[in-house]
């Protein structure tokens, strides 16, 4: 590498390296003593030695006054992953007086000892180029300081179902501005269809109309309906969000007689999307009587050719109503859009082509719309037998995970059916019963009043047939020695799982959070950082993130929440000023570096009068994109400098020549074979035991009387090292035999 | 293919079982149960048909006579779903189902009908009495006859075609071949647990029940023999004598214990007496208390003044051997031993 005087002028002098043992975890592979004497050795390196624990108290202590006392500019720690100790020694700097840039750390642990603990000396060959590579990358280190971001106090809620209506009243409970986006005209999302909820057996829309109540109450909660995201710039702390609100075609000043004689008088009906085509509904309507806000809305297109209903109700409709857009800025946004319910194919157990199947949410609408008996198709139902995991835990199909609460879902609705309606049988065709918790319960009881369970595993659906008027389920169960059963019922109930809404990959795209192999939203760590995204300030809450129920739901959006809170609490954030930076008069404004940037962080400005590329600094992730499509290499990120990347490239390439130690060739020759300095003891007492030449794991334990399991489980060890061998069966084919290496 | 029959578990309820519906299938109970085998595994494969209703599965099955109602299996349902009862409820529905007369199942089922039948013959042996206007010499003979007639006719009207119809249900109509000689070589089978009930070892904490059980039956067939075939009542020799109060006493002092553990409820399977259990206990009882009362009174010469005694003694004794006998719970104890004899021959015929 050339060096021009320019990056000399930065380079580091006074260096400290520490090269950690781990107690053992790197040094019984790595030679630490031997790489700590040898950096010593290093130009600019002031101190360099080998330490048992780098971590330790004592030795933060010892780097603070090896720091003071001899005035180092920057440090160096050989140890383990920067993910578990880098703020550590970031603040051992910091506490020193040394600006945490200054330091970097090299990971000889996951990246040498442990890999490669057969190969002892190729370990320490790697640790040494790699420790070099960061010496290089530290001595063209700058200082420098967090960037502060000033974020406003105000949060995004995207889905007003249970999740985002309690998340949006408890971040404003805790002093935020927050926005509430409702796509459907009403708020509630898939609670509002159920009748009746486990565990509480409470009715879904009167926990809707209790949070709204709660929204309303609330003067720092404003609730958008019928309004989509259009778009997403910014990032942490000032997202800028564009949104479209549809009109409801309802004149706001009506009055509310008019508007329900024009819902009664409306000449045109559809099938009833919320009712899942159970009845139909004007086009003129609400999802049901009570739903919230308390304002029909008027389905535009349907109306097209009524205009005499129209011009009747001319004061009362507002058919000029236009879309509107909104824009604002919020410091961070929680996504709560929920899931969709799995769709039977055509033809999936007999959906869509026998008359009487039907998919659970389809049944509970069905118990709602029927108070005294229930009826499908004009025929009183007396028998129902539900097929369970229809969507979910798919063999051959994509869904393999378990949607949790269908299980739970449908012993509650067998309860309900039997308590509403007198004698109703049911039937229960399930794979596997999940109702964990408490919800067992529900399935003592469901058994207790005789509904029946049936098991069928994947490999041999059940069937579901025509015979004659009524319909038979053929299963085979596994509880009765997987003899053919067969089942009338005068309503087969198909157990659809939830899989994710239709449009998540566009709010996916929006916000550029990450999908999961099973299609949600993927939080960063599922038991470390559960609402978390990998995009600094949003967060994920609810079904949109997998199957939950509705207490689950709620829990997940409420961490949202607090997250969101803990956030914006002081109205700055800290952010790593890992960031990109242009150089102004390399820079001649191609825009190449703007046409890569993801986030949009690069905008064009003019710097005494010169065209260039200026960087969003809160805006900017650091992802490093620009950097190398730059023609002229203006553009740079902070520590990620070509001095700095090719100066550890040019290190680690280094010869290194590492000394053998001296051993006598006894222990060289047993090091070589294990890969490590000398045997446990218990292996030598294993291989005490091994007298014959060759012996049965059973002859072992007798001879060295050290217990079975732990015999077994230290061949298999010795194996991997070489240290003994497997030499076939014994002549009765019950053991095997081991004979040392 | 089976077809479910949910309405099943409506009816089986009338035989007393109560709660099996509550299982769910762990298998906990054929873990548990000393006498279920992997060639023959209950009682979890009795309750899944049950729940099922697969009622031709059960007509087949020999299981619910190769329990001995320890109780074990019901104290480790985790679902108290009271397996061991529900395997005492299918003896009662199979005893029904084998009786063709159809009067089992009306009486099991029905407590009245049971009542009913108890008058009925309490004021058919008052008439006789009328009739033979108290003579009590013409009375006892008359008792005599009838145990032998009693015992001839209930045989070859009930239990032959009865036995006939269980070996039908499990073993014809299942199509179980056996030849001749294994029906003569397994015969021992049904003379063993007629007489020794020797399976019901098998259960832990289960000897003395069984010795007292052995007891009863030794009891119960020697006081049979004493009566029938060797005159107790009008006998004079003194061993006899002494041999019938022996036994008599045997009767109702084993069957005094047997009371009161149902009463008391401390064994799980006391918890649920049905009436039938009760009949059977003390019926059995007062039979051994009656004899052994009218023959005391003979020898005391009391008798001719105590005419009421033998009356209730064949009131008692016309009541076992019309209703207990052929149509409640004593058929157990030979339906028992003919399905031991049965599952011999099935697996000998494998
Ligand atoms: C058949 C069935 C029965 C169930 N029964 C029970 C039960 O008895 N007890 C129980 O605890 N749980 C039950 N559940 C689970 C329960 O329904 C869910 O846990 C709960 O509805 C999840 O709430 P949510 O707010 O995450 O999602 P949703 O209820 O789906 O709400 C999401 C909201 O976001 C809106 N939205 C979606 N996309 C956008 C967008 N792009 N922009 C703006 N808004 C958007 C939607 O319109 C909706 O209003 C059941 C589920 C099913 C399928
Ligand atoms: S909760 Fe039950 S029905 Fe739903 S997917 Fe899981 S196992 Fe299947
Ligand atoms: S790519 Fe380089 S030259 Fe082009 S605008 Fe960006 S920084 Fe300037
Ligand atoms: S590093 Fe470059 S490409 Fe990445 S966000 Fe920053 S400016 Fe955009
Ligand atoms: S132990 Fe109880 S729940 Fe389990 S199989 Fe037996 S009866 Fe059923
Ligand atoms: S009561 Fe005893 S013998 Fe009968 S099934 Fe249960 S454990 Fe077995």
């Amino acid at each position: 590498m050339v060096l021009d005087s320019n990056s000399l002028k930065y380079m580091k002098e006074r260096i400290g390296v520490y090269i950690c043992h781990c107690g053992g975890n790197i040094s019984d592979y790595v030679d630490v003593e031997e790489l700590g004497k040898m950096f010593h050795k290093e130009e600019n390196v002031i101190i360099s030695k080998d330490v048992m624990f780098a971590c330790a108290d004592s030795n933060q202590k010892d780097m603070v006054k090896d720091i003071q006392e001899n005035n180092l500019d920057a440090i160096v720690v050989c140890s383990c992953s920067p993910k578990l100790h880098l703020h550590t020694f970031k603040n051992v700097a910091s506490r020193a007086g040394l600006n945490p840039s200054n330091y970097v750390q090299v990971n000889i642990r996951e990246q040498c000892s442990w890999p490669h603990s057969d190969r002892p000396r190729e370990a320490t060959v790697k640790a040494a180029g790699l420790i070099r590579a960061g010496i290089n990358r530290v001595s063209f280190s700058e200082s420098l300081e967090n960037i502060e971001l000033s974020v406003k106090k105000t949060a995004l809620v995207v889905g007003a179902g249970v999740a985002g209506m309690k998340a949006a009243i408890e971040l404003a409970k805790s002093g935020n501005e927050v926005y509430l986006l409702e796509k459907d005209y009403f708020v509630g999302g898939r609670i509002a269809q159920k009748d009746s909820l486990f565990m509480s057996g409470q009715k879904g829309k009167d926990i809707v109309a209790s949070l709204y109540e709660e929204i309303r109450k609330q003067p720092n909660i404003t609730l958008f309906t019928g309004a989509t995201i259009e778009k997403v710039s910014g990032s942490l702390g000032n997202f800028h969000i564009d949104i479209k609100v549809k009109p409801r075609f309802i004149n706001g000043k009506a009055d509310k007689q008019a508007v329900k004689r024009a819902m009664e008088e409306c000449p045109v009906s559809v099938d009833d999307a919320f009712n899942m085509g159970l009845t139909k509904r004007k086009a003129i309507y609400k999802n049901y009587p009570e739903a919230l806000p308390d304002v029909p809305v008027v389905e535009a297109g349907l109306l097209k050719d009524e205009t005499d209903f129209v011009a009747k109700f001319a004061s009362t409709l507002n058919m000029n109503e236009q879309d509107e857009t909104l824009s604002f800025i919020v410091g961070s946004v929680l996504i709560t859009t929920g899931f969709d319910n799995y769709q039977p194919k055509e033809g999936e157990f007999g959906y869509k082509t026998i008359d009487n199947v039907v998919t659970l949410p389809e049944l509970n609408r069905l118990i709602e719309l029927c108070p005294e008996k229930l009826v499908y198709k004009g025929k009183q139902i007396k028998t129902v037998a539900f097929i369970y995991c229809v969507g979910s835990r798919q063999k051959k199909g994509d869904n393999k995970y378990c949607s949790r609460q269908c299980c739970t879902s449908t012993i509650h609705t067998s309860l309900q059916l039997k308590e509403k309606y007198e004698k109703i049988q049911t039937y229960h065709v399930y794979r596997d019963i999940r109702t964990y918790g408490k919800q067992e319960i529900l399935y003592a009881q469901s058994s207790k009043q005789g509904d029946l369970y049936f098991k069928y595993e994947d490999k041999e659906l059940p069937l579901v047939e025509l015979d004659g008027k009524s319909t038979i389920l053929k299963v085979k169960d596994y509880l009765t020695s997987k003899q053919e059963l067969e089942i009338e019922a005068d309503l087969v109930v198909l157990v659809t799982g939830m899989v994710p809404r239709e449009d998540s990959t566009h709010i996916s795209e929006l916000f550029k959070i990450p999908i999961g192999r099973d299609k949600f939203f993927n939080e960063i760590h599922p038991k470390l950082k559960p609402v978390e995204t990998v995009i600094k300030g949003v967060y994920i809450g609810g079904t949109c993130q997998g199957p939950k129920n509705v207490s689950e739901s709620v829990q997940s959006s409420l961490a949202g929440a607090s997250k969101i809170t803990a956030l914006l609490k002081s109205g700055t954030v800290s952010v790593d000023p890992i960031i990109a930076r242009v150089n102004a008069d390399a820079c001649t404004w191609c825009g190449k570096c703007a046409e890569v940037c993801d986030y949009t962080a690069i905008k064009e400005v003019e710097v005494d009068g010169k065209r260039i590329a200026a960087v969003n600094t809160a805006v900017c992730t650091g992802c490093g994109m620009c950097a190398p499509v730059c023609p002229v290499n203006a553009i740079e990120i902070a520590q990620y400098t070509d001095h700095e990347i090719e100066s550890m490239i040019d290190g680690f390439m280094q010869e290194v020549q590492i000394r053998e130690k001296e051993v006598n060739p006894e222990e060289v020759q047993e090091e070589g074979k294990v890969g490590m300095k000398e045997y446990p003891q218990v292996w030598k007492e294993i291989l005490a035991g091994m007298t014959e030449e060759k012996n049965t794991i059973p002859q072992i334990i007798a001879n060295s009387k050290i217990a079975g399991e732990l015999v077994t489980f230290h061949l298999m060890t010795m194996n991997r090292y070489g240290v003994v061998v497997p030499a076939g069966m014994d002549a009765k084919e019950e053991y095997f035999y081991y004979k040392k290496k | 293919m089976s077809r479910v029959n949910p309405e099943f578990a409506t009816e089986l309820k009338k035989y007393g079982a109560s709660d099996f519906s509550a299982c769910f299938n762990c298998g906990n109970c054929t873990a548990t149960c000393a006498l279920s085998t992997t060639d023959s595994s209950f009682p979890r494969e009795m309750i899944r048909y049950s729940t099922l209703g697969l009622e031709d599965e059960i007509k087949a099955s020999l299981k619910p006579w190769q329990c001995y109602y320890c109780g074990e299996c019901s104290s480790e349902c985790p679902r108290q779903a009271e397996p061991g009862e529900l395997m005492m409820s299918l003896r009662r529905w199979l005893t029904a189902k084998y009786d063709w007369t159809g009067l089992s199942g009306l009486m099991y089922k029905s407590l009245p009908a049971s009542i009913t039948a108890f008058v009925l013959t309490f004021i058919g042996v008052l008439a006789f009495a009328f009739q033979s206007d108290f003579d009590l010499e013409h009375m006892m003979h008359v008792g005599h006859l009838f145990e032998s007639i009693a015992i001839a006719s209930i045989m070859v009207v009930i239990f032959v075609p009865n036995i006939i119809r269980m070996w039908y249900f499990t073993i014809l109509e299942p199509k179980t071949k056996v030849s001749f000689k294994n029906y003569v070589s397994s015969i021992g089978e049904f003379f063993v647990t007629m007489f020794v009930q020797k399976r019901s070892l098998d259960c832990e904490d289960n000897r003395f029940r069984w010795f007292e059980h052995f007891i009863l039956v030794l009891g119960y067939l020697s006081l049979l023999f004493t009566t029938v075939f060797m005159d107790w009542f009008s006998s004079q020799y003194t061993f006899v004598i002494v041999f019938g109060y022996v036994v008599s006493a045997i009767v109702f002092v084993v069957t005094i214990d047997f009371v009161n553990s149902r009463m008391k409820k401390k064994k799980v399977m006391n918890q649920h007496s049905q009436p039938s259990d009760w009949f059977f206990v003390i019926w059995l009882f007062l039979m051994g208390l009656t004899a052994f009362m009218t023959r005391l009174f003979i020898d005391l010469d009391i008798l001719e003044m105590n005419k009421w005694l033998y009356i209730l003694h064949f009131t008692i004794l016309v009541q076992w051997a019309l209703i207990i006998v052929p149509f409640g719970k004593w058929t157990h104890f030979l339906y028992r031993s003919f399905a031991m004899y049965f599952a011999k021959l099935k697996e000998v015929s494998k």
